[in-house]
């Protein structure tokens, strides 16, 4: 049995719950708390405001493969990526009335005209946008984006009715804090010893993460990292990689499993990775905005959508393949991503330069044939296995 | 009696149609395109005049469409197939007020007001992506004639699901189902559910007010046809002259003109 | 097909603008040859071209250079060296073409462009261009500032107060940027001077854009407002770009009160919405008029700005009216929904019949909806739509048949509709 089918793990019965576009656990919370939900396009969105302001942060990753797109083709053009037009028909399709508001940011130009055309044509979900900075030299930046970031509160507690107090935005940030703490903790626990972790199992445990509140998820992160210390399992004979691309649109879990049944142990990703954003916890003594705001600014993790002329785009790559001590990278790509494929050429050149050996790969949410890419990724491994 | 004719060069077949003043359909004819465009529009005139027992002076107009419109030298006239389309297949059936064509190279959706005139259109031609094209490419990658396709695929139970309607990539994805071991009924299915899906995106554009008419020879594959009643959640109209449709309306809109007389319509276009 | 004879695109302003372009590009060939003079690169979308006049510092817009290229059908090679280089398929053409560029010298068939002294990113709106001056920083290593523009995304349509603060902070940080890279400081009254320049020639603009409202229009406000756009971008604050627009505007005014418009009849008034296919533009403006069709309005003309509805820069406020020009008086910085708006007034106020979409698979900014945009002005608005799709800098996506088939289609069909509404069909059998 492989590591990805052991149904004991906690993470084993969540599988579905992450594709189920019927939002049980949104449906769940409501019942229990009777507070809002706000729905989070990718990639990163400061959930901790949403939160204080008594709505449920919720990860908006469109259809996956199993919403078939019949309206929203109508109204995106064919060389748009498929997450924009699958989060556009889950309005069609009714999917996004558990929620009262939706969060965009100007990750990309298409996910921009998306937050316009979502606020036309499904005006019972109120659309908050962040514009979050791309001038991160400049010290005004930092009094911008808490400016900014009190303008999306204001407009967060006007849906909730709810008024917010520095207090209710430290516990909040406590919260995430303490969720991301866990996420850390699993991500390193697997890069020490990735036999005990499976990549599925800890995205699923990660995708979790954005469908609950992050109180009621950390305890299962908890409980996931002793039951995977608790395994003693045995390396197997795999090359590790880095992944890197698949930061918006998500590949299907039964993708992430294929590459790593294919013969590589991922010891660092950025799946899901505006809900791992910062290295550290955000300080919450004084004023709680701005922490977040300085926080984005100079403790945040590398992003595709996150232009930063202090470093060469690459380098967090290559410093993360050394990191991790990485074998090879793999660039995981969405069909059609703007972002991703504009850095592709860069980490082309760095892993050439630094004699990183790397694959190329494209994907698109809606799959469900995986036999193309298995061969390539098994043929990348036998390359790399009999050098 | 006045006599009009329209003349239809497709990509693969030309089709030409004959109407009388009572727009009645007295001779149709259909022959491969081939090479030479100006040679099967000549051909495919003749044959319909030879049934109608004519001779060419006795036609009031002859209106060219299709892509090859401009090479059908001893035409008035061109229009656009999507005009022709629009009046032939309300001249079928004068309820239609949505016209979908799965053409060889495109697809249209047509949205027709009761007088058979184009409201609105949405085409799509970028590629070849859930046009006839694609079917031909699926039929060969299971190994049967694109006319059977209709038939067999009614005895699906399972239709599979494809992640590209691509046709450069569909076949890889049909020969690993046919590896799984799916059936070529559920395979067809799917192939037909693709196309389907893509063409009611771009109907919805249009908008899908009945009744809805399909045009041109795809229509002939029920499969689709049940596939796009199945996406609609409504009926689909379809002609036994759905193939002629395109010369059809070029007749009728010739006819027009030999009936209004010389100089009633709008100046020529300036080219 | 080729044009109808008798029909001229060339009138004085279009030899004039050959004119003065030449000379631009021939001062950005003598910086390139080193002449002590510096270049900055920057994009066109809402830009402080005003401050690098100021210091003397030559304006060169990437994106000016590869259209031209596209336009003398030079496009290809370049776009291909970058794809050679590991860029996509699906990413930018502009970019690709740019890439292409520095990798071949930066030698076009019109001009030597000069290397970056300093890279100039106004962020407005496209992120494309985060990335594009991102990569030209790597390959460069010239300095490079990334202008953050705040998206306009408040109910009220407007930036926030504390945009404005950001961006005008932003400014004094280029100004002193551009002090480090030229040695010297900046003379205020000159700048001044400059942005009172650019406020007279966006007046003069705004003036000509309103012409098109006459019947007929005495320009095509798409095809020939791209060749206005250029010295509106390049010479923009300087005494030549002014009297560029002079010339412009009392050529125009002739022409609306001789009642002379670009074709012999004005049959059918257009909005055109998204930037043209450079590699295929006379093929392309051919297909309009051989229906009578005239654009009364474009929404890429307003790409650099938007002056049409009351914007000023403001001499007395120099910074603070460049950061609003940049935050919300052009069409890049706005949302999708106001550009929607901003075609509807084109509509009314312009008196036009229908409305064209020139859908672009490089420019997702302009592109990415567009099939809601069709939706909304064919559903609620009842105008005649037609979306096609192109490229504005690839070549291989230009088909002409298809093309010229969906615009005959869609002529073809207000033709008929007229005369139906005009004389009355025969009735059917």
């Amino acid at each position: 049995m492989t590591l990805t089918l052991d149904p004991a793990f906690p993470s084993a019965r969540y599988r579905d719950v992450i594709e189920d576009r019927d939002f049980p656990t949104v449906r769940a919370d409501r019942e229990r708390t009777g507070r809002a939900a706000i729905g989070c396009y990718p990639v990163y969105g400061p959930l901790e405001l949403a939160h204080a302001a008594g709505l449920l942060p919720v990860g908006l990753f469109g259809g996956g493969n199993r919403i078939e797109i019949a309206h929203a083709d109508s109204r995106f053009q064919s060389f748009i990526c498929s997450v924009v037009k699958s989060t556009m028909e889950l309005g069609f399709q009714r999917k996004l009335d558990p929620f009262d508001a939706l969060m965009f940011e100007s990750i990309c130009d298409p996910a921009r005209n998306l937050a316009s055309i979502m606020s036309r044509n499904f005006p019972e979900q109120a659309v908050v946008y962040v514009h979050l900075p791309q001038n991160m030299t400049s010290p005004a930046t930092a009094d911008y984006l808490t400016a900014e970031y009190r303008r999306v509160l204001a407009s967060l507690s006007a849906v909730t009715g709810k008024t917010v107090s520095d207090d209710d935005l430290r516990a909040s940030l406590q919260a995430y804090n303490r969720m991301r703490a866990a996420l850390r903790d699993l991500y390193a626990f697997r890069d020490e010893r990735p036999q005990d972790l499976a990549t599925g199992e800890l995205y699923t445990l990660a995708r979790l993460a954005t469908l609950m509140d992050p109180l009621d998820v950390t305890p299962i992160l908890h409980e996931a990292l002793d039951a995977a210390r608790a395994r003693g399992g045995r390396m197997k004979d795999r090359i590790r990689v880095v992944l890197v691309g698949s930061f918006c649109e998500q590949p299907p879990l039964e993708l992430i499993e294929s590459i790593e049944e294919s013969g590589c142990y991922m010891v660092d990703d950025d799946f899901l990775l505006g809900w791992r954003l910062f290295r550290r916890d955000v300080p919450t003594d004084g004023d709680p905005c701005r922490a977040l705001a300085v926080a984005y600014l100079d403790d945040s993790v590398h992003l595709s959508t996150k232009h930063d002329l202090r470093a060469p785009r690459a380098k967090a790559i290559v410093d993360a393949v050394r990191e991790h001590r990485a074998d090879a990278a793999i660039c995981l790509i969405a069909k059609f991503c703007e972002p991703g494929l504009f850095d592709y050429a860069l980490y082309r050149k760095a892993f050439e330069a630094e004699a990183i050996p790397h694959l190329y790969l494209e994907f698109e949410e809606k799959m469900w044939l995986y036999e193309k890419i298995r061969t390539e990724v098994e043929t990348f491994v036998e390359s790399m296995l009999f050098r | 009696m006045r006599y009009a004719a329209g003349v239809d060069v497709g990509s693969t077949q030309t089709k030409a149609v004959i109407v009388d003043e009572d727009q009645r359909i007295i001779a149709r004819s259909l022959t491969d395109t081939g090479a030479y465009l100006v040679r099967a529009a000549d051909r495919a005139f003749q044959s319909a005049l030879d049934q109608a027992g004519l001779r060419r002076d006795e036609i009031g107009q002859v209106i060219g469409t299709g892509y090859g419109r401009f090479k059908v030298e001893f035409g008035d006239t061109q229009v656009t197939e999507i005009g022709c389309h629009a009046k032939g297949a309300w001249a079928l059936i004068p309820a239609t007020r949505t016209v979908i064509d799965i053409g060889g190279q495109d697809t249209k959706a047509i949205k027709v007001s009761d007088r058979g005139e184009v409201l609105d259109f949405a085409m799509n031609d970028k590629c070849a992506a859930g046009s006839g094209r694609f079917l031909t490419n699926s039929a060969e990658a299971v190994g049967l004639e694109v006319s059977e396709m209709g038939a067999r695929s009614m005895d699906a139970r399972q239709p599979v699901r494809l992640s590209t309607v691509c046709t450069i990539f569909v076949e890889s994805d049909i020969l690993s189902y046919l590896a799984q071991g799916k059936r070529v009924e559920d395979i067809l299915a799917g192939v037909h559910s693709a196309i389907a899906a893509r063409t009611v995106a771009l109907v919805r554009r249009v908008g899908s007010e009945s009744e809805i008419t399909m045009t041109g020879g795809v229509s002939r594959n029920m499969g689709i046809v049940a596939a796009l009643t199945e996406k609609l959640a409504m009926p689909v109209n379809v002609s036994p002259d759905s193939h002629f449709t395109g010369a059809l309306g070029a007749a009728i809109f010739a006819m027009e003109r030999v009936l209004a007389g010389p100089g009633a319509f709008a100046p020529e276009v300036l080219a | 097909m080729s044009a109808p004879t008798g029909i001229r695109y060339q009138g004085e302003l279009h030899l004039l603008q050959k004119e003065i372009m030449a000379k631009y590009f021939a001062e950005a060939t003598a910086i390139a040859q080193g002449n002590g003079r510096k270049a900055a690169h920057l994009l066109i979308a809402g830009n402080p071209v005003e401050l690098l006049r100021a210091f003397d510092v030559l304006p060169i817009y990437p994106e000016v250079n590869v259209l031209q290229l596209a336009v003398r059908k030079g496009s290809l090679p370049f776009i291909q060296k970058a794809e050679e280089l590991g860029y996509a398929t699906d990413n930018c053409a502009y970019v690709k073409a740019d890439i292409g560029l520095f990798h071949a010298g930066y030698k076009t068939p019109f001009a030597t462009i000069p290397k970056p002294d300093i890279l100039v990113c106004n962020y407005v709106g496209c992120n494309v261009y985060l990335n594009w001056f991102e990569h030209l920083a790597e390959l460069t290593g010239a300095p490079a500032m990334n202008i953050d523009i705040p998206f306009i995304r408040t109910a009220d349509g407007e930036p926030t107060a504390d945009d404005v603060i950001y961006v005008v902070k932003q400014l004094e940080e280029l100004i002193v940027l551009l002090e480090n890279v030229t040695g010297r400081s900046l003379d205020w009254s000159a700048f001044t001077k400059i942005v009172e320049r650019s406020a007279r020639t966006g007046e003069l603009w705004a003036e000509i854009k309103a012409m098109t409202q006459s019947r007929p229009a005495p320009y095509d406000a798409y095809f020939d407002s791209v060749t206005m756009m250029a010295p509106l971008y390049t010479l923009r604050g300087t005494e030549e770009g002014l009297r560029f627009f002079e010339v412009a505007h009392r050529e125009m005014a002739e022409r609306v009160k001789a009642g002379t418009g670009p074709l012999p009849e004005e049959r059918f008034r257009i909005v055109i919405e998204g930037p043209p296919p450079w590699p295929r533009l006379r093929v392309f403006r051919d297909m309009f008029t051989r229906w009578g069709a005239v654009a009364v309005a474009s929404t890429y003309s307003t790409v650099g700005g938007l002056w049409e509805f009351g914007f000023r820069h403001d001499p007395a406020h120099p910074l603070e009216s460049i950061a609003r020009h940049m935050l919300s008086y052009n069409v890049c910085n706005r949302t999708f929904l106001q550009r929607y708006e901003q075609m509807e007034r084109y509509v009314d106020e312009w008196h036009a019949d229908a409305v064209v979409i020139h859908s672009v698979k490089s420019c997702r900014l302009f592109s990415a909806g567009q099939g809601d945009m069709r939706e909304h002005f064919v559903r609620d608005r009842d105008v005649p739509t037609l979306l096609i799709e192109s490229d504005l800098e690839d070549p291989r996506y230009f088909s002409e048949a298809q093309l010229r088939n969906r615009i005959d289609a869609f002529f073809e069909a207000l033709e008929q509709r007229r005369i139906t509404a005009g004389r009355g069909a025969p009735v059917p059998a």
